[in-house]
């Protein structure tokens, strides 16, 4: 019989098996599925495998307009550096610079247009809100279908004459961009435009107008004044251009002048600033103008005005301004010592020392509250008394942010919206949602807009609310320009392929106004895409050909210059600008809000999130905050006293009511604030802008009242009276340092300017050990920081995060300190008392990384040689050999070492950003510094392929390239001219914990204290 | 006593087991069970799940291991060195001793490899020849530790089993059912041959001679893995001998933890009488002296030094976070201890169970104690940790070495004579100086 059956017989079946089992557990020893691997067959004509391309570009994290340059492998951006060229950041970047890799990454980020349809009865998750938003959502759509919509409606409005009832809101821009936008909003028939910052420093510029009739911001050099008196001004943080201020500020601070540069800092909370101050006055929020009005009063009463060529009409009317707000005065109505009031104002108009040696600042976030432009005109007119105007304050021909709309503006846009005015409303990456006070005030008024288009990058708040999402492309993926200043023309180039199904607003916005405007588009719109318009715009740009030369303007080599240099820009000399005749209507006495509440809330600007934008960044949510040591959340900083006072303590839960809202927020302790006074900072609070920032800590601006300050039209964030109940609840917020006292453990060391002048400095002892010394032939690799110039601003640690592809680990993990940052800094501070004249700030930040020590005591533990000495002094780490006994750990006195206690994940496409030059480290392996051995090698490289031998400058670690202060320095210690070994025989210099004999190859220079007292 | 009396006493534990054992396995079992769940989900997710919180980065399997080491070491001392200084009350609880040695040894040993992150790679940290040419570090205590507790499973195993021979033979003698086979096998064709027995004397005395430098040397060596790092509060000279202490004061109380369950469970009550009892808890009170001493001695020397970093150490240790395991810890280990300076006390049964139980929780927190306050409050402030909280993957895998422990232990004693048939003859009958000699 042969039955099919009978033909599978016993040695068909031996045989299958004999085969397929082997092939099957072959296949099964793979633990990775095989990936199709392209060859480049015909490879692209500037990628070489292997080797990265630097574009140069502006970075777009805030309106500052730092040049950056990115690095690129294989097609795809992986770092983000400080474009060197570029004059306003040369070379550095903060912290938020350093994660904007992880907004083009951002595994949130919109990848296609959505439109609003209603959801079946099955599907009505994510429905909220109110009338039309009731029982619909978002869903994915065709850009074609996505962009008809947009234009039918335009259209629609059109027809009916109704075209101004549409309204664009776009952040500040600053370019070819903003002239676009500005020719749409005419093209479609007189749009409403708006550029909206949260933070537009209102006060600041009315000031100005007030003052000098220019509404606009100066720059500000500071690394020129002797003496920096700042009114709140969180200059190093957020204020304005901060790498530049913090380069301008260690400038200063490296230059030991005699007598020493002074830095002042007058505010309510001791802010990372403040930190770095040599006196510290703290106070009541709203009574900076007064001080300054009182110092004016004294330098006026004084005679020591040093303007030159001042009639004396306008020193009358000066001395009018300032009547009655003399230095005793304003000490009883401050609580500020009528001495120290006199001593600082003849120290900032100094005769002897001449005019323009000084600098007053004012006008940041958390010191504009009521009257915060008269107090702002004080302190304009303190500066123009002292002759800083035109010397230190400096007033350029255009100033990009005197384009930027006021708080106000926005405000009255709500109220048209609630009015029914406005029939669409297209928002370009603003979150007016989120970052408007009122409640759901302004969610509710754009609820009331029949059509919102939204042509944001991530899902936010305000994103959902809309009818229409056509996402654009992140400033990485885009072509344009920033013109934040005269002079200053940086270049936007596009660094990688778009990474999804984004467009261009400035194409989307050519597209639909030439759709809806037909055939007169020529006349109203310009011809080409957005790219060409840009290069038009550029053709405005360069300069004039030199007289002497023959050779016709060559537009393209300017333009391509332009690009590799990530610009165009050239010095330009300040405006020369004198008092307002209307000054005189300005009462300076200000006052604040009276209120029965018991606590004045001061709500500052966040250096990580900044208005909040930056909450969806992983690794500015991680990196603990300088100051608190917070990760991933927020709470309310209050005194010990003030805690005490209302019964809570550290980490328990109080309720928050304003007249205007009610938060509740975990109470976290913070000693250096002036009695009375809570701080919350700005960021986070989000409900809807991704799986980072969603459900973390809480929104200030709930308890702001809404009403605009009536001369600056700005929101008053600070000087808000508040009441605080605790609950009986604890959310205690994970802090990454328990203590910031140091114990007697001097890790953080600091000497001061009068001994270190004597030569009293005491050289650390050599000490004997037992063992010889390793033999470093060739190179010995270190390190010197400078903890004098080092402001703890992240900056370096955010660029190690990035280089390094190190994980972040989440919220959870942070309440068991387990972060995976090779590079902490540590914050040592010997509390100032809030109150009561000068203070002076004794805040340590300590850059700390591993110290690649001579004589480590990791490397004898550890039982299989994972981690051994090299040849050029690196501490180095052999992941693939390390079992994981994390013993090293243990005997790292300095607890640098990371131990992988979970298998490291990169959500898509934040894998995308991972460095190809550094593994990708598994679970159950330690890790830590490597002194960015990957670029190292990358200089041993370019200098043999230069055929030369390796110089000082041609390796420099993520963490140093970064630093916008230039606190970190790195080279070969064997090498007796380097920079390096020239700071490590510093008088100043000295090794962390010296008596254990680790022999490190970091050297810390001490901090210089310059108390005045 | 009859040699036909003891046979029999001693060779019927061996007989089929009632539902009291078989419930205790059953438990037992269930315990190990869960332990290997929760290993399992560390295998699989990462060191992750275990408590740990920077820089806490040794915890309770640490702690385990120094724990199990330590109870093993009473074992060796008893059969040993009790055995060379002829105490001969030493007999009755030699036996099961030896066998808690062996199996404690063996529960330790796995410790370390739990403990690392990436267990599927421990023998990276053994030398064995390979074609990467990697070897591994000998300056690195933990090296040492290998070399120790391989040294010490080896001997100690063998001298457990030499004893066991003529035991075995008797069992064989006996024995009815399927382990018959296995007794031959393991009698090594036991005679009794004055010859054999000869031969036997001389063996069990070389191997108490080589066992001996063991139970100073093993538990020396465990504390080098702390002694020899630069952590103030482990790098200390009188750690060796405080461990060793330490080890051997654990260790009996173990013993007396399990024997006193063991008899009643096993008849052994003419067997194992109050006097050993009471021998056992006078080496308590000799041992808690030297760990109370070494206590003070640190406490003072951490002041003495005049080293902040000491002195911080020993102060957080004493009234930091964790002060109340500190003083349960003294309490346990130094206080509860001297009740047995009264006799009516450690000759009771109930109080003296009750005292190692409080001895064998005072010796685990001594570990973890010395282990986690050190690494949580060292050198630099701005990493001293938050309070270290274990999960319920470190609890399950902790109990599961007690089950494991208890498993190998409850299968010993059923399985083979808990107490040595041969020394109990000789004790019954032949005067001391007529035994034969050791060589």
């Amino acid at each position: 019989m042969d039955t099919p059956r009978e033909r599978i017989g016993r040695r068909t079946v031996l045989k299958v098996l004999g085969s397929a089992g082997p092939a099957a557990a072959v296949a099964a020893c793979s633990p990775v599925a095989p990936e199709k691997i392209i060859p480049y067959v015909i490879p692209p004509e500037d990628v070489i495998p292997g080797v990265a391309t630097w574009y140069a570009t502006v970075c777009g994290e805030c309106p500052a307009g730092c040049g950056a340059r990115v690095r690129t492998r294989e097609g795809r951006a992986v770092k983000v550096e400080g474009n060197p060229e570029h004059p306003v950041n040369r070379g550095a970047l903060c912290v938020r610079g350093q994660a904007s890799l992880q907004g083009l990454y951002n595994p949130d980020r919109l990848r296609g247009p959505l439109q609003r349809r209603t959801a079946n009865a099955a599907a009505g998750q994510g429905a909220g809100g109110t009338g039309r938003l009731v029982g619909s959502r978002l869903e994915p759509v065709a850009w074609d279908v996505a962009q008809q919509a947009f234009i039918d409606r335009i259209a629609a409005l059109r027809e009916s004459g109704r075209a101004d009832r549409i309204a664009i809101v776009t952040p500040l821009m600053t370019g070819a961009l903003d002239t676009l936008v500005d020719r749409w909003a005419g093209a479609v028939g007189g749009a409403r435009r708006l550029r909206y910052e949260p933070f537009a420093y209102e006060a600041l510029r009315a000031a100005n107008r007030l003052t000098f009739g220019r509404d606009t911001i100066p720059s500000h050099d500071l690394a020129a004044a002797d003496l920096v008196v700042s009114f709140g001004a969180d200059f190093l943080e957020t204020w304005l251009s901060t790498v530049g201020h913090t380069r301008a500020h260690a400038e200063r601070r490296r230059a030991q002048t005699d007598p020493p540069s002074r830095f002042v800092q007058i505010e309510p909370r001791l802010s990372l600033t403040g930190s770095q101050a040599d006196d510290w006055i703290g106070i009541e929020p709203g009574v900076e103008g007064l001080i300054a009005a009182s110092m004016v009063h004294t330098i006026v009463a004084e005679q020591r005005v040093l303007v030159d060529d001042l009639d004396t009409e306008d020193l009358d009317r000066i001395a009018g301004l300032v009547d009655g707000l003399s230095a005793a005065e304003v000490a009883g109505r401050t609580g500020v010592p009528a001495d120290t009031l006199v001593e600082l104002a003849r120290a900032f108009s100094d005769p002897d020392a001449g005019a323009g040696r000084s600098l007053a600042l004012g006008g940041g976030v958390s010191a504009s509250g009521w009257d915060a432009a008269a107090a702002q005109v004080s302190i304009n007119l303190l500066n123009y008394v002292a002759g800083n105007v035109g010397r230190t304050v400096r007033f350029a021909p255009h100033a990009g942010w005197s384009q930027a709309g006021t708080y106000r503006d926005m405000r009255e846009l709500g109220a048209a919206m609630q009015a029914g005015e406005v029939e669409l409303a297209i928002l370009h990456n603003v979150n007016p949602v989120y970052t408007m006070p009122g409640g759901d005030a302004f969610a509710e008024a754009l609820d009331q807009v029949p059509f919102v288009v939204a042509t944001s990058h991530f899902p936010d708040e305000t994103t959902a609310r809309a009818d229409l999402v056509l996402p654009t492309h992140t400033p990485l993926e885009s072509w344009g320009d920033d013109h934040i200043a005269t002079g200053l023309h940086g270049l936007m180039q596009p660094v990688m392929r778009p990474l999804y199904d984004t467009r261009h607003l400035g194409d989307v916005l050519l597209e639909t106004g030439r759709a809806v405007t037909g055939d007169d588009a020529t006349a109203t719109l310009p011809s080409g895409d957005f790219y060409r318009v840009l290069r038009d715009g550029w053709r405005a740009i360069m300069p004039a050909p030199d007289d002497t030369d023959d050779d016709e303007p060559d537009f393209e080599a300017f333009w391509a210059a332009s690009l590799r240099r990530g610009g165009y820009w050239y010095t330009v000399e300040p405006d020369v600008v004198t008092l307002d005749p209307r000054l005189g209507d300005v009462r300076l006495d200000t006052r604040n809000a009276d209120s029965a509440r018991a606590l004045t809330l001061v709500v500052y600007p966040s250096l990580h999130f900044y208005d909040g934008r930056g909450a969806n960044r992983p690794w500015l949510q991680e990196i603990p905050d300088p100051q608190l040591k917070t990760t991933w959340s927020n709470g309310v900083e209050m005194t010990p006293a003030t805690a005490a006072g209302i019964g809570a303590d550290e980490g328990q839960l109080v309720t928050l009511e304003s007249d205007h809202g009610s938060v509740d927020a975990t109470v976290l302790l913070n000693p250096e604030m002036h009695s009375g006074v809570v701080a919350i900072p700005i960021g986070q609070g989000h409900t809807d802008y991704g799986r980072y920032a969603s459900g973390r800590g809480i929104n200030p601006l709930t308890l702001l009242d809404p009403v605009p300050d009536t001369v600056a039209g700005s929101l008053r964030w600070a000087g808000t009276r508040v009441d605080a109940t605790p609950r009986d609840v604890r959310r205690p917020i994970p802090r990454l340092q328990s203590t910031f006292d140091q114990h007697d453990r001097e890790i953080a060391q600091s000497v001061s300017l009068a001994a270190l002048a004597a030569g009293d400095v005491h050289p650390e002892e050599p000490h004997v050990s037992l063992h010889p010394d390793h033999p470093h032939p060739d190179h010995r690799w270190g390190m010197a920081i400078d903890l004098d110039t080092c402001t703890g601003c992240n900056a370096c640690v955010a660029a190690c995060y990035a280089e390094n592809n190190i994980p972040i680990m989440g919220a959870d993990q942070m309440r068991r300190g387990r972060t995976m940052s090779w590079l902490r800094i540590e914050r040592f501070s010997d509390p100032v008392e809030p109150s009561g004249g000068l203070a002076h700030p004794d805040t340590r930040f300590l850059p700390m990384l591993c110290q690649h020590c001579d004589h480590a005591p990791c490397e004898t533990v550890c039982p299989v040689f994972a981690t051994y000495h090299t040849e050029e002094g690196l501490n180095a780490q052999v992941y693939n050999r390390c079992v994981g006994t994390r013993y090293c750990a243990n005997n790292c006195p300095y607890k640098v070492r990371r131990f992988n206690w979970f298998e490291a994940e990169f959500p898509e496409p934040l894998n995308l950003q991972l460095n190809p030059d550094v593994t990708a480290r598994s679970a159950g392996v330690m890790e830590k510094c490597t002194f960015c051995v990957q670029r190292i090698q990358g200089g041993r490289e370019e200098a043999r392929d230069a055929a030369r031998p390796m110089r000082d400058g041609d390796v420099t670690p993520a963490c140093a390239q970064t630093c916008p202060a230039e606190a970190i320095v790195f080279g070969d210690l064997n090498d007796p001219d380097s920079r390096v070994s020239r700071l490590s025989s510093n008088d100043r210099a000295y090794h962390v914990l010296d008596e254990v004999n680790t022999r490190p190859a970091i050297a810390y220079l001490k901090k210089v204290t310059r108390g005045s007292a | 006593m009859s040699y036909a009396k003891i046979n029999a006493d001693i060779l019927r534990t061996l007989q089929p087991p009632g539902p009291v054992y078989f419930g205790s396995i059953a438990l037992v079992l269930a315990v190990l069970g869960f332990g290997v769940y929760a290993f399992t989900q560390q295998w699989r997710t990462g060191l992750g799940v275990a408590g740990y919180e920077h820089p806490i980065l040794w915890g309770i399997y640490i702690t385990n291991f120094v724990f199990w080491v330590g109870i093993a070491h009473s074992g060796t001392l008893i059969s040993a060195v009790l055995f060379l200084f002829r105490a001969k009350w030493r007999t009755a609880v030699a036996r099961a001793s030896e066998a808690m040695t062996v199996f404690a040894v063996m529960t330790a040993a796995l410790f370390p490899i739990i403990h690392i992150g990436r267990p599927w790679f421990f023998y990276w940290m053994l030398p064995y020849p390979n074609e990467r040419q990697l070897w591994i570090n000998f300056r690195s205590p933990l090296i040492w530790d290998v070399f120790a507790l391989t040294t010490y499973l080896t001997v100690s195993a063998m001298f457990l089993f030499l004893g066991l021979i003529p035991d075995n033979a008797a069992a064989r003698d006996r024995c009815t059912d399927w382990r018959k086979p296995i007794y031959r096998v393991l009698a090594l064709g036991w005679r009794g041959s004055t010859r054999q027995w000869i031969h036997y004397a001389a063996l069990y005395g070389f191997f108490a001679a080589l066992a001996t430098p063991l139970v100073v040397s093993v538990h020396s060596i465990v504390s080098w893995d702390f002694a020899v790092s630069i952590l103030p509060g482990w790098h200390s000279t009188i750690f060796a001998p405080y461990f060793v202490a330490g080890a051997i004061f654990s260790g009996l109380a173990m013993v007396i933890t399990l024997l006193i369950p063991l008899r009643r469970l096993l008849k052994l009550e003419e067997y194992i009488t109050i006097r050993h009892f009471e021998n056992l808890a006078k080496l308590i009170i000799v041992t808690s002296l030297i760990v109370g001493y070494a206590y003070i001695t640190e406490f003072f020397i951490a002041w003495y030094s005049g080293s902040t970093f000491e002195r911080g150490t020993f102060f957080d240790r004493a009234f930091g976070q964790y002060w109340p395991l500190t003083w349960m810890m003294i309490t346990c280990n130094v206080f509860v201890p001297l009740l047995l300076f009264w006799k009516r006390i450690r000759t009771n049964l109930v109080w003296l169970f009750v005292i190692s139980i409080f001895v064998n929780i005072g010796m685990w927190l001594e570990r973890f104690v010395i282990i986690v306050t050190s690494l949580s409050h060292d050198y630099d402030p701005a990493n001293w940790a938050g309070l270290y909280q274990p999960t319920w993957v470190e609890g399950a895998i902790t109990a599961g070495s007690f089950g494991l422990f208890f498993l190998l232990f409850l299968l010993f004693v059923k399985n083979f004579p808990a107490v040595s048939l041969t020394e109990m003859k000789e004790g019954s009958h032949v005067p001391a100086e007529a035994r034969p000699k050791p060589v």
